[in-house]
């Protein structure tokens, strides 16, 4: 549904600045109020000038469009559809808030630009949208590139199956920029569950009563909600973020984490010639935190990859692995054959 | 006793994250076999990368239930550069945990998190507007 009408402060409304992307993600998430709880249908505002969503803001709207769904609350977008929303169409956005599109849109090949929004709900799901990462985005020439993103999805993704409790999974998308610099991938996944400090808490007290705390827990290796202790469960180390922000800050990207009343951005950065990854995500001089005025129901996790500066995956990874501070090395017994 | 030989599925494009497989291979095979002191060749030969969470899933708790001894019982086969990497990270730290400062492990391998006071946020300097 397609509508013009004002704002009203008690629906719940998710307005779209001109501009939503990680770097005005501060912005964007202090005007608005998606989880209001009255009866009645929830409002998408886009800005009369829309400009770009990146695939941050994109998995953002579609998770909470399926929490509007979840809810009964039918999604009005409020603005006219025009050439600015078809990005966005594009994206399959309006598709999965059940909102019909009605100006015809000329289907850009999806190969070698962006994976459109997926709702991930299985494990089977997520390997088809591990197969549509090789598939859509066309890295075939830079395959350390390809290898960091689908190890990147994969692990995002797993965190919402295995964690979130969120009923419709994650939603995840992906946009590659390879015609300026830098040339990135830019990969985000959103889901409306129980959040970080939902899951965390069980464990970690002080990540039930403080956002921020919840955050920089869930950055650190060895932490998981499943179990007290460092070494994980048999099914979970806590390490995917960790080695999911390392890998973006090897490459100089982005890497954002929001969960209930907190943020942090990694923000981009040069590459030094010697980088380093703080295992306390607080450390980093790079990046920044803040409060949300609004709580997000859920998490939403991004990362920027640029793919150009991965030459030897392998390397990165071994660069990440003597980064983390285990207390014995005792690899060397391993029989390799 | 001939050791136990399990050729791992390649997943797409040689990428496998299966992490329910992970854990029917771990529960079916490796832990019983490894319980009845014998050995157990995983076979990486089909598997050009994967992530850690998958080989965490496939091997974290074999490492931490038989400790250092089940290196010797455990052979990694055809592993490229990057299932080595991930093999070692896994290995590294399932036997010795992650060392980070105010996180003391007990010897159940629990810990009590003793979180450092998150340094405080500090104000946006203001911006001079240009006249």
């Amino acid at each position: 549904v397609w509508r013009v009408r004002e704002s009203q402060s008690s629906v719940p409304e998710l307005k779209i600045p001109n501009d939503a992307t990680i770097r005005t993600l501060r912005n964007f998430l202090s005007v608005n109020t998606p989880f209001l709880q009255p009866e009645t249908n929830a409002i998408l505002r886009l800005h009369k000038n829309w400009a770009y969503m990146d695939p941050m803001a994109l998995a953002i709207t579609a998770a909470w469009g399926g929490w509007c769904l979840r809810n009964g609350k039918q999604v009005e977008v409020v603005g006219d559809p025009g050439p600015h929303t078809n990005y966005a169409a594009r994206m399959r956005l309006f598709q999965h808030l059940d909102v019909g599109y009605t100006i015809p849109i000329k289907e850009h090949e999806e190969a070698g630009r962006f994976m459109p929004l997926r709702r991930v709900s299985t494990t089977a799901e997520l390997s088809a949208v591990i197969g549509d990462v090789s598939a859509l985005l066309h890295l075939d020439s830079e395959p350390d590139g390809l290898a960091a993103i689908r190890y990147c999805v994969s692990e995002l993704v797993r965190n919402v199956l295995e964690h979130s409790q969120s009923p419709e999974g994650a939603y995840v998308c992906a946009q590659r920029y390879f015609d300026k610099e830098p040339k990135r991938v830019t990969i985000a996944v959103a889901d409306c569950g129980i959040g970080i400090q939902g899951h965390l808490g069980r464990v970690y007290p002080q990540a039930l009563t403080d956002g921020l705390a919840a955050l920089r827990l869930a950055m650190q290796p060895g932490i998981t909600g499943a179990q007290k202790g460092m070494y994980g469960a048999p099914d979970n180390a806590g390490a995917g973020l960790f080695i999911t922000r390392a890998i973006a800050k090897a490459t100089g990207g982005y890497f954002v984490l929001l969960s209930g009343s907190a943020a942090f951005r990694l923000k981009r950065c040069a590459n030094s010639s010697e980088p380093q990854i703080l295992i306390d995500p607080f450390e980093e001089t790079e990046s920044n935190r803040w409060k949300l005025g609004t709580e997000w129901k859920g998490t939403v996790a991004a990362t920027e990859i640029m793919t150009d500066k991965i030459s030897n995956f392998p390397g990165l990874f071994e660069w990440i692995r003597k980064q983390l501070p285990a207390q014995r090395t005792v690899s060397k017994r391993i029989r390799f054959v | 006793m001939t050791p136990v030989n399990i050729v791992l599925d390649a997943g797409p494009d040689g990428f496998n994250d299966d992490k329910d497989e992970a854990k029917r291979i771990r529960e079916n095979t490796i832990i019983p076999t490894l319980a009845a002191d014998d050995c157990v060749v995983l076979d990486f030969s089909e598997v050009k990368s994967s992530t850690q969470s998958f080989v965490h899933a496939l091997v974290g708790e074999a490492l931490q239930r038989f400790k250092e001894p089940a290196l010797e019982k455990i052979q990694f086969k055809n592993c490229t550069p990057l299932m080595k990497g991930l093999v070692q990270l896994v290995v590294d730290y399932s036997l010795g945990g992650f060392r980070i400062e105010g996180h003391e492990p007990t010897e159940e391998g629990a810990v009590e998190l003793q979180m450092p006071e998150p340094p405080r946020l500090r104000a946006r300097p203001r911006r001079r507007l240009r006249k």
